[in-house]
């Protein structure tokens, strides 16, 4: 199967389909995403900040680094979860779209410096656990760190100015809103 | 408010913004949302030290000292961000029910917050469930924040379906 048939494949699951006629899903699909991301750039902020020296430099780094990581992954578990979800409504504008592009190209990179990160300093923690930063490569880790993950949430905003959200098979004036759950009247079509 | 927010479209750092929308909108947005991920990262890591999961070779206090100055300049930074997105976009925030249930819960984690500090200054034992219930209220602020965007899902209760 070719990339534009999985594409389109992908966009036609009963998934896809759902999140797209609802009004709601998508979103809080959305919101969760930034709850995930807000989490997983907060968590591992202090981790970088850590290997740079700038915060919780008296603590041993081993002991920061296993109390928060797991956070992290679980966050970025999450993130990514509403991620794909998300993808798959629309696959093939995201799929061509250049902040999309550029947004997974930046989390390639920084799974790379953590990779870089956990195959050298990472091996040998007790040299310098207890000293107020990391040795230079792990400082230079920790800033590129934050510049990357700070990149990433920048092109996530720009994907969503730069794509619409799919058109939908229904219209969302046909689905249930707030009013629905107060046995309201029902609402006029939302504006684009 | 309607006709305020019409008003302040009109001004010139509003319409600077707006000619600019390209790339400033989402350069605030995102700034935004890197001080709300230094809070909630913060607001985590001491709920996680109340519950015991994680910081236990500090205390409560310690923790909350290393994390409190940090929450308090995001939030300035969310203040300005925030006030500037209003100025860019009055209309599309200033009318929504979203923005206005955001701000009422912004006001009472900051009430929470400081009524937190305030009693772990003072040595006394802080109201533990309280700071675990801000985690949940900035949850619900940043869904809030999201659905600014999404205003219609309110039904009859957002302006914005009513303009």
């Amino acid at each position: 199967m070719n990339i534009a048939a999985f594409l389109k494949a992908l966009e036609a699951t009963a998934v896809a389909t759902k999140i797209r006629e609802s009004l709601y899903v998508f979103p809080f699909l959305e919101s969760t995403h930034v709850i995930g991301l807000a989490l997983v750039f907060g968590t591992i902020a202090i981790i970088d900040l850590r290997l740079i020296g700038l915060a919780s430099s008296q603590r041993s780094f081993k002991r920061i680094y296993s109390d928060i990581l797991k956070w992290t992954w679980a966050a970025f578990a999450l993130t990514a979860l509403t991620g794909a979800l998300m993808f798959i409504t629309n696959a093939t504008v995201y799929y061509h779209n250049f902040y999309f592009r550029a947004k997974m190209l930046l989390l390639v990179l920084a799974g790379i410096n953590m990779g870089v990160f956990e195959l050298t300093l990472g091996r040998k923690v007790e040299s310098w656990d207890k000293s107020p930063s990391a040795p230079p490569l792990g400082r230079a880790v920790g800033v590129l760190s934050i510049a990357l993950w700070i990149a990433v949430i920048f092109m996530g905003r720009l994907i969503g100015f730069t794509t619409t959200r799919a058109a939908v098979a229904a219209p969302p004036s046909n689905s249930v809103n707030f009013d629905d759950f107060l046995n309201a009247p029902g609402p006029p079509p939302p504006k684009k | 408010m309607n006709r305020f927010a019409e008003w302040l479209a009109t001004t010139p750092p509003s319409v600077y913004i707006q000619n600019h929308n390209d790339w400033i909108i989402p350069l605030i947005q995102s700034i935004h949302i890197v001080g709300i991920a230094v809070v909630l990262g913060s607001v985590l890591m001491i709920n996680l030290r109340i519950l015991g999961w994680a910081g236990m070779d500090q205390t409560l206090r310690q923790t909350s000292s290393r994390f409190a100055p940090w929450v308090t300049s995001a939030l300035y930074l969310l203040l300005a961000t925030g006030i500037l997105m209003v100025i860019g976009e009055p209309v599309r925030e200033l009318v929504t029910f979203s923005f206005w249930l955001k701000m009422l819960l912004v006001a009472l984690s900051t009430l929470i917050a400081v009524s937190f500090q305030r009693k772990l200054r003072a040595d006394r034992q802080p109201v533990k469930w309280l700071a675990l219930a801000t985690f949940l209220i900035w949850a619900c602020i940043i869904i809030l924040g999201r659905l600014i965007a999404y205003d219609h899902v309110w039904g009859s209760w957002s302006p914005a379906t009513k303009a």
